[in-house]
Parts: structure tokens; C-alpha cells; sequence
């Protein structure tokens, strides 16, 4: 008896919860901390629930990727009917709970793998970047741009290389100086690595990481800086130009609205796979939301002149340009279009045409330009 | 070069700080593993009064909250008798989980005034040099040193024994909080969880190093900061990949342990005092 009001009850709260609320969970790898990539998927989990009234969601902060199994578990025995999983690591945990629940949906951050149950998402800068790039190489008065990287895995590397590349399309002889720090999260690291650029001449800096270490440490100096990932501009007002911004809630919603409109369903996500960028307005060029540069810089930039195709245009028109075309429905540049060598000459990327997706996602080659240790350099 | 041994000073001085703190208890006899978790929840009391009251006060409610740190484990490691390094892991634990959790609305916060690295990497040095005067040419250094090699003794011609720890406890909690205080005010001005970032545990293997010397562990704090700073300095101007540097400082800190293996720890480290016994 007990066992069947237990039954009733269990079915009545399960219906309840499909009719009304579709409940979407998230593991993050780190504490949701104050700048960095676990805190800008919350900002976008909280924007998606504030804008859809039929979403319910729940997070668990700091999972090691050992851990995300048995943290799955657990989120689909409460209910989640759609889990994000928002590192990379998580991968192999993320396929293994998909075929252990096949009616739960997964979607996987900067993942490769999909399933019919699993999907594959990232809101990615290289655009962006190259837009930076152009700015830090019209400010650097050394020539010597410091780049503070985390891991060398393709992301960075695309990153780094998109970066080079507009250094170089203002200033051809300049040099992207890069500092691996091996760590995500790492202030110590970070600012030390920031000051052995310093010390080696560097004016302007760019970083991937999750800290705004860089930033404070490069304003010091009175260096140049690009915020990245969250709006950064706050932490030095008059050195940070401009920066890397993603909005993950853009993703998110799309995702789960069409969860919810059943286009989406645990069957047939084997091929959707978002690699979102300026025209689906998941990333956002800026030190701060609406805020493409940093206006205290824009005269300098306007002033700086640099050469495309035959002709001189300043750095800022330039950037806005580039902004506006790759901001539009269809974008005509794309900073990796051919021909492209490698730093080694090697033709990456031949004349004639942009960089397929495929090729994003594994590049392991080294821009021109790019001077430092490069694991996994191809021979 | 002057640029790395500027690095050397300026990053060592958090390790050099906090390792003091760690020496001074462990020279009365008490392990202090709950230094990664006071100087976080320190870092943060000092950053949330910076805010509102100026670097200065930050400082101050950094080193209250440090020595508070240090009473609580006191509280475990002397009155209570537990497991010191139990004690001290739990405290670790602690401090890093309540500092997560109380500084979530501090997080992402610039800070306006900050204090200045060079003054605090003076003071830092001028306490190693008054900690290493305070125990061997004091009566009260005398008491802590004979306490952590033979509190019996020490019982027997009426020294208090948990009075003594107790003060190590509290002094050296607030030499570990100043250590997070620079952190927060001065090194990386802002909050955010787990910013101490694993500095806890260097500065108490650092303690080890150091041979249970405040001199020695200005040395060995400074020495790590170089190697800190080199491998990014050095990183691709040699053929070594990045990991190879990355692990270098840490390296070092055991080979200079396994050299040094004549270094001798206060007799009565670890184990809790109890009359009679």
C-alpha cells in the first residue's frame, strides 16, 4: 500500500514537473569565482532562467572530471532532463551517462563526440581575437605583444594564432610573445608570467585564462591589456582597449527552447553542434557589455593607420568594419583565409579559401609572429 | 637580472610570511597544516574591510583573522589534544570552504587602494629578522624553543606549556594572516575563491627547508620565488619544454630537502602535551 501511494505520488510529481518546468542542470569544473569560464556559463544559465518561465535549473560547482559520473548520477535521479556539461574533460563521463540514460539529453561543452543523445557546443573568439589583435598591434610601441596562455591544446592555438594574425595585418614585424602558465586558474602564475614579459620588453597584452591577473599586472607597468571571457575593463579602466566577452545564455536558450518545442529530443542530437560565433551573438567583442573599445583609446587607434589591400584606412575603421561584416548574417572576411603559412612557412591554409571547421578545431601550427615554447608543434 | 631578483623578493614575500607563521608554532611543538586555509579566509577579511575602510584596516582584519585561525587550532591541536595534523587538515578545509562561501559577494570586486608590495616585502623581512631575535635572544623565545623540544621539562620549571602554544598559535596565525592580506591587498588586489592557489602548502614544506631558521626561510622563500619567476622568464629561450620548467621550483624545494638532511625538528613536534603523561 505504501509502496503504491509512493509510486502514485513519484508519477503525479513527475508529471507535474514535465507539464510545467523542463529542468536543465550544469556541472562546472570550478567554484563559479569572479571572471572566468565557469562564472560566465553561470551568468548565461541565470539569464536563460530568468528569461524562460518554464526553466528550472540547478548547478554543481567544482567537479573534477573523476567525479562527473557519479555527479550525473545523481543530477538524473533528481530529475534533470537535460544536463550540460561544461568541460572538455568531461567527455568520455558525458558519452558513458548517455548510454547509461538514454532518455536524459546531454550537451557537452568545446566537446568532439556526439551521440543520439549527446550534443556539442562552443561559443568561440577567434574572430574576436583577430579584432584584438589588430588594436594591440597599432598600440604596441615595442613591437613585442605578450600573450599569457593556459594549456596548449588547438583552442588556445587558434586563438593565439587568430590573434597574431591581426598583430601582424598592422604591424608585420611584430612579435607575439607567449607564456604557457599550465593552469586555468592560477593568479600566482599568471602574474608572474606577465611580469617575465615585462621584463622582456612587452607593451600590450592578450591572455587566455581565467583570472584578470593580467590586466592588474600589465597596468602596473602602464602595459596595454584585453579583458577576456567576462567584462574586465573595471579592473584597470585605462589600460584595458578592449577584450573577449562570450554570452553562453544565447546558446543556452536556443538549445533548450527547441528541447522544449520537441525539435530536440534524445534521439537525434547526433549531429547538433554549435560553434557559435559574432553573427549568432554568442561572443561580443569588448573590456565590457556594448563597449567594443575602450573610448579613452579609440583616438589613438583612429590615428593609427594601417595598410589593406592598396589602401590606408586607420585601425579603428578597420575594426568596426570587420566587426560590422562578421557581425552580419554573412560574414564575407574570415581571419583564416588563405594563403596561410606557419610560422615554419609551411602552407596552412592555401589561397582561396577560409579554414574548415574540421581544421579549427585541431590547429596545432604556429602563426608567423608567434615566438615561444609551441608544444606539439607539427614537424 | 635586477628584475628577477625583484621577483625573487616580491612573490617570496607571501611564502616568507606564511612559512614564518608555520615556523613559529612549530617551534612550540604544534604542526600548523591549516595554513592554505587561514590565509584564504584572511585574504578575504582583508580584502572585504579594504573595501570599505582603506588597505590599512584590510591589513589589520587580515592578521585579527589569522590569529583567530591560529586559535582555533589551537583549540583542537592544544586544549582539545586531537591529532594535530588532523587538526590542522581540518582547519585547512575549513578556512577554504568558509572563505568560498562568505566571499561570493565579494567576488569580481576591483579594489581602489592597494597596498604597496615593496613596503610589505620589507616588513616581511624585518620580521623574520625580529622572529629569529625573539627566540634566541628572549626569555620568551626560550620558553616557546624549550616547550617544542621538552614540554615536560619546561612543565616542571613552570612554564605553561599551553599558554606558551597557545601564543605561538596566535602569533603565528597573524604572521600567516598578514600573508594572505598581501595576497588580497597588494600581490593580486581582488577576492575570488581558492586564490591562495596551493602557497599554503609551499610555505609550511618551506618551513622543512628552512630548518626550522626564520633566517633560512627568508632564503628559501626568495629562492623559490626566483625559480618561480624563471620558468616563465626562461620559457622558450631554452630547449625545455614548459612542464620540465613548471616543475622546476618544486623540484628544487625536494632536492634541497633531501641535501639537507641534517636539518633537525623541534623533538616535540606533533605530539600534544599532557601533564603527567
Amino acid at each position: 500500500m505504501r509502496r503504491l501511494l509512493a509510486f502514485l505520488l513519484a508519477a503525479l510529481g513527475l508529471s507535474l514537473a514535465q507539464g510545467e518546468k523542463l529542468k536543465a542542470c550544469f556541472i562546472y569544473v570550478g567554484p563559479i569565482g569572479d571572471a572566468g569560464w565557469t562564472y560566465a556559463h553561470d551568468l548565461g544559465r541565470k539569464k536563460a532562467e530568468a528569461a524562460l518561465p518554464w526553466l528550472e535549473t540547478r548547478y554543481v560547482e567544482s567537479v573534477p572530471e573523476a567525479q562527473a559520473l557519479p555527479v550525473m548520477d545523481r543530477l538524473v535521479r533528481e530529475g534533470c532532463q537535460v544536463i550540460f556539461a561544461t568541460s572538455f574533460g568531461y567527455g568520455e563521463a558525458v558519452l558513458e551517462a548517455a548510454k547509461k540514460y538514454p532518455e536524459v539529453i546531454f550537451a557537452h561543452a568545446t566537446g568532439l563526440k556526439r551521440a543520439p543523445n549527446v550534443a556539442t557546443y562552443m561559443a568561440d573568439f577567434y574572430q574576436v581575437y583577430y579584432l584584438n589583435g589588430l588594436a594591440a598591434g597599432a598600440l604596441t610601441k615595442t613591437g613585442k605583444v605578450g600573450y599569457v596562455a593556459a594549456f596548449p591544446i588547438p583552442e588556445v592555438k587558434r586563438h593565439i594564432n587568430a590573434f597574431t594574425l591581426g598583430v601582424r595585418a598592422v604591424n608585420p614585424k611584430a612579435q607575439v610573445l607567449v607564456r604557457w602558465i599550465n593552469a586555468w586558474y592560477d593568479p600566482a602564475k599568471a602574474r608572474e608570467a606577465t611580469e617575465a614579459l615585462l621584463a622582456q620588453g612587452a607593451d600590450v597584452f592578450a591572455f587566455t585564462e581565467d583570472t584578470p591577473t593580467v590586466i592588474q599586472t600589465a597596468a602596473r607597468k602602464g602595459a596595454y591589456s584585453f579583458g577576456h571571457y567576462t567584462p574586465m575593463q573595471k579592473f584597470a579602466p585605462d589600460h584595458v582597449v578592449s577584450g573577449q566577452i562570450v554570452h553562453w545564455d544565447v546558446i543556452y536558450m536556443d538549445f533548450l527552447k527547441k528541447v522544449k518545442e520537441g525539435v530536440y529530443t534524445a534521439k537525434n542530437l547526433e549531429n547538433v553542434d554549435y560553434f557559435w560565433l559574432l553573427q549568432h551573438k554568442a561572443v561580443e567583442v569588448g573590456g565590457d557589455y556594448g563597449v567594443p573599445i575602450n573610448p579613452k583609446h579609440v583616438p589613438l587607434l583612429r590615428k593609427a593607420q594601417m595598410t589593406v589591400g592598396d589602401k590606408k584606412v586607420s585601425v579603428y575603421e578597420r575594426t568596426m568594419a570587420l566587426l560590422k561584416d562578421m557581425s552580419s548574417p554573412r560574414p564575407t572576411f574570415d581571419p583564416f583565409t588563405g594563403p596561410i603559412k606557419d610560422r615554419k612557412g609551411v602552407v596552412r591554409i592555401p589561397a582561396g579559401r577560409k579554414a574548415s571547421l574540421q581544421e579549427l578545431l585541431t590547429m596545432e601550427w604556429a602563426a608567423p609572429g608567434v615566438v615561444g615554447d609551441w608544444p606539439g608543434e607539427p614537424k | 637580472m635586477e628584475e628577477a631578483l625583484l621577483r625573487a623578493v616580491l612573490f617570496g614575500t607571501p611564502l616568507l610570511l606564511a612559512s614564518l607563521g608555520a615556523l613559529v608554532s612549530e617551534r612550540s611543538g604544534v604542526v600548523n597544516l591549516g595554513v592554505e586555509g587561514i590565509m584564504a579566509l584572511s585574504a578575504l577579511a582583508a580584502f572585504g574591510v579594504a573595501l570599505g575602510a582603506g588597505p590599512y584596516l584590510g591589513l589589520l582584519a587580515g592578521v585579527g583573522t589569522g590569529v583567530l585561525g591560529g586559535m582555533v587550532l589551537g583549540l583542537f591541536a592544544v586544549t582539545l589534544r586531537a591529532n594535530q595534523f588532523v587538526a590542522g587538515l581540518a582547519v585547512a578545509a575549513l578556512g577554504l570552504g568558509a572563505s568560498g562561501l562568505l566571499g561570493k559577494r565579494y567576488e569580481g570586486l576591483p579594489l581602489e587602494w592597494t597596498l604597496p608590495e615593496g613596503g610589505m616585502a620589507l616588513l616581511a623581512l624585518f620580521l623574520a629578522f625580529s622572529l629569529h631575535h625573539f627566540l634566541y635572544r628572549t626569555r620568551f623565545g626560550l620558553y616557546l624553543r624549550s616547550v617544542g623540544e621538552n614540554p615536560k621539562a619546561a612543565d616542571l620549571f613552570g612554564v605553561s606549556v599551553d599558554g606558551v602554544r597557545y601564543g605561538a598559535l596566535a602569533l603565528g596565525g597573524g604572521l600567516i594572516g598578514l600573508a594572505g592580506a598581501y595576497l588580497s591587498l597588494a600581490y593580486r588586489p581582488s577576492w575570488t575563491d581558492g586564490m591562495t592557489a596551493g602557497l599554503g602548502w609551499v610555505a609550511i614544506a618551506l618551513v622543512i627547508l628552512a630548518a626550522w631558521e626564520p633566517l633560512r626561510a627568508v632564503l628559501g622563500a626568495y629562492l623559490f620565488g626566483l625559480l618561480f619567476f624563471l620558468q616563465f622568464r626562461l620559457q622558450g629561450s631554452v630547449p625545455i619544454p614548459s612542464e620540465a620548467f613548471a616543475a622546476m621550483p618544486y623540484l628544487l624545494v625536494i632536492l634541497v630537502l633531501a641535501l639537507s638532511g641534517r636539518a633537525r625538528a623541534p623533538k616535540a613536534l606533533g605530539a600534544p602535551f599532557e601533564r603527567g603523561r
